[in-house]
């Protein structure tokens, strides 16, 4: 029978020297949407359980001058409600409020959707067009890592078995302000998405200056469109453009066949999500 | 495994448990407390029907541990009347005829009261946007739509 033990930590030293002493046999718990269902699949048997839920130093929102701040342990909800999210990362805000639902919004949080590394990862996808930095850190030990180094596989990231996400980081900017998000998925609630992508912009004299563009469930892990982006960079936008430019994303993404969509489908569809989210962009400007 | 102490208040009322690190916080309150209107749905938190209110917020008793609850204040569909006084709220259900089977219906409403206290003036949308995560394979949904606004055009907010 499988045998779990459950410890507390306060502060964030506390969890580390945990990790470092128990290793691979540590699972760090936080809001447990993720994690709860895994147990019940026995995908995860005889651990201790690190809830890091109580450590005030992992949370809260701080929109400095040049850069905003996200805690792992901010809530879907708590995105959602923030002034500084709507304004500084609107790309992350519309992802929040496609998020599951209200309930699930509630415990879930940015942490826990990060480093469970779904390819569909709702969190990701938009935080990697804004050019997202983790800061991680272990017992003596801090870095801060691109967030587009961070997946490595399906499920998988570059995170040790000793280390925590302390803090989410990205740049107040004029691309950063300007974003969207859209999700498509078999039914308008509660969809692991088919396809999502996020598209943050910025034009200058009608002109792409900037571009970032990310796709979720494409690929094994979210993945930028970095050939794509290419292709669009210093062009001037006008509809050739776009249809051109859906032809790069198609031949970019790198979809599977699965319970919810086939291959073609998805490569199809990636130039649909492309077309919509940037001309929702280019109008808007 | 080792059981851990917990104290928590439900529905007003302070109780004690010894739990395991494993157990899940909707088996405690079925099995242990007695109070069976939270129901066990999916258990993978695509439902909504055993929704509580930790501290006043909605949600999923299945994906909570009952460890986690220590010290904190939980909700059931029982703790929402006072006494033979039903909640504005289940009143509202009842009488536009939200209920059938009522199996979603404790769910539905505690995340109603919570979206009402959350936004006291929706739009039918924002309802149903709310209300997402709460499934019902009987009404169709139109009714407990209609006992949502009813408590609001009533002024009747919760």
């Amino acid at each position: 029978m499988s045998q779990f033990k459950y410890v507390s930590p306060k502060t964030k030293d506390e969890a580390l020297e945990i990790l470092q002493e128990k290793k691979s046999n540590a699972c760090i718990i936080a809001g447990c949407s993720n994690v709860l269902p895994n147990i019940r699949d026995k995908k995860i048997v005889s651990k201790v359980l690190v809830d890091i839920s109580d450590i005030e130093e992992l949370k809260g929102i701080v929109g400095e001058k040049d850069k905003i701040y996200i805690g792992p342990l901010t809530t879907i909800t708590e995105l959602v409600n923030s002034e500084v999210i709507l304004k500084e990362g609107n790309v992350l805000h519309q992802a929040a409020e496609q998020f599951a639902d209200p309930i699930v919004r509630n415990s879930a949080t940015v942490g826990g959707n990060l480093v469970d590394a779904s390819p569909a990862a709702d969190m990701a996808v938009p935080l990697l067009t804004l050019d997202a930095i983790l800061k991680i850190e272990s017992v003596g030990q801090k870095k801060d890592v691109q967030l587009r180094d961070f997946f490595i596989g399906p499920g998988e990231t570059i995170l040790q078995e000793d280390e925590i996400i302390t803090g989410i980081e990205f740049e107040s900017s004029n691309i950063n302000k300007n974003g969207c998000f859209i999700k498509l998925g078999l039914r308008k609630a509660m969809a692991i998405a088919v396809a999502s992508i996020a598209v943050n912009l910025e034009i200058k004299e009608n002109k792409i200056a900037q571009v970032r563009i990310v796709m979720g469930s494409v690929a094994p892990t979210p993945i930028r469109l970095t050939a794509t982006e290419e292709f669009l960079k210093d062009k001037e936008v006008n509809d050739e453009l776009i249809e051109k430019a859906i032809d790069k994303v198609r031949e970019e993404v790198n979809p599977i066949s699965d319970i919810r969509a086939s291959e073609e489908y998805r490569r199809y569809v990636s130039g649909i999500l492309f077309k919509r989210a940037f001309k929702k962009l280019t109008l808007a400007n | 495994m080792k059981k851990l102490e917990i104290e928590f208040t439900i529905n007003g009322k302070k109780r004690k448990f010894f739990v395991k690190p494993n157990d899940l916080l909707i088996n405690i309150i079925r099995n242990d407390l007695f109070l069976t209107g939270s129901k066990y749905g999916c258990g993978i938190g695509e439902c909504g029907a055993c929704t509580v209110l930790l501290n006043g917020e909605p949600v999923l008793s299945c994906l909570t541990l009952a460890v986690t609850v220590d010290g904190k204040e939980i909700t059931t569909i029982e703790g929402l009347a006072r006494g033979d006084e039903l909640h504005p709220m289940q009143k509202a259900f009842l009488e536009n005829g939200a209920v059938q089977c009522g199996f979603c219906t404790p769910s539905m409403i505690l995340t109603a009261t919570a979206l009402l206290k959350e936004n006291p003036n929706p739009t039918e949308d924002e309802i149903r946007d709310y209300m997402r995560g709460n499934i019902c394979r009987c009404t169709g949904y139109i009714q407990i739509v209609k006992a949502i606004e009813s408590c609001v055009t009533g002024g009747k907010t919760s």
